[in-house]
């Protein structure tokens, strides 16, 4: 019996972007050497990599925002909170993905933030200073026991 | 316990599993329903909701030894649960209750 080979990008679209069952591969290859055309191969490929985009879980990996990424979920749904933040509207992992995006873009801004940064620490630092200088100090606790 | 309907493409996968018996495994399954309840499947179709079925208990699946016609990969075999078996007697109830006092059914029989 002459052995039939699956189409190879049909194949690695199955294990990249489909279910990533060997099972539902396993039963294409086996229904395609039992005499099933390789068109048809390709059509159930392509089907099962559509499934799989309409029916995969409902994980939303990095986002800047999550909107209410400690709330509970409904039973039997499995999801991953990859914001790994606790406070809401706040995405961890959506902010490192802005660091990077912006690394890659437009290093200089964050020489930019820095400036920032700075100049806002200063001017805290400054403003904190004065308004210690201005402020009355109240009388020693020694003081006021002789008066 | 409460009561599981199924819809229908999840009803005709328990059926032909059933049906199927013991080595049950998707291709198979498949090829049940496209020929006796002739409808056409597209196995993606029938592994997304076979999994969804499992998820709910009503499916069991276990992985069979891979073979070089299958390129080396397992043979994934699905069972029926109690559960499942359950849940098909409830739609089938409910279907059959349904089904009954329907006069243009009724005439399209006759």
């Amino acid at each position: 019996m002459k052995t039939v080979h699956p189409p190879r990008l049909a194949t690695w679209m199955l294990d990249r972007f489909g279910p990533g069952d060997d099972g539902l591969t396993g039963d294409l290859m086996e229904e395609l050497e039992q005499g099933r055309s390789r068109a048809w191969f390709w059509r159930q490929t392509l089907a099962a990599v559509l499934y799989r985009r309409r029916t995969r879980r409902a994980v939303r990996p990095l986002l800047l925002v999550d909107r209410d990424p400690v709330l509970p979920h409904p039973a039997g749904r499995r999801v991953v909170n990859l914001t790994a933040s606790p406070l809401p509207g706040i995405g961890g992992l959506g902010l490192v993905a802005l660091a990077l995006l912006v690394s890659i873009m437009s290093p200089g801004s964050w020489l930019v933030a820095l400036a920032i940064l700075v100049i806002g620490l200063a001017a805290g630092a400054v403003l904190g200073y004065v308004r210690g200088r201005r402020a009355p100090k109240p009388p020693a606790p020694a003081l006021l026991g002789r008066r | 316990l409460p009561r599981t309907f199924l819809t229908d493409f999840e009803l005709m996968l328990l059926l032909a599993t059933l049906r199927v018996g013991e080595e049950a495994y998707g291709a198979q399954i498949a090829r049940e329903i496209e020929q006796t309840g002739g409808r056409p499947v597209l196995l993606g179709a029938a592994y997304a909701a076979l999994d969804r079925l499992e998820v709910n208990g009503l499916v069991r699946s276990t992985l069979a030894e891979p073979t070089p016609t299958r390129g080396g990969r397992a043979k994934r075999i699905f069972r029926v649960t109690l559960r499942g078996v359950r849940a098909i007697r409830d739609t089938q109830q409910a279907l059959i209750a349904l089904w009954s006092g329907i006069p243009q059914l009724q005439e399209d029989r006759t």
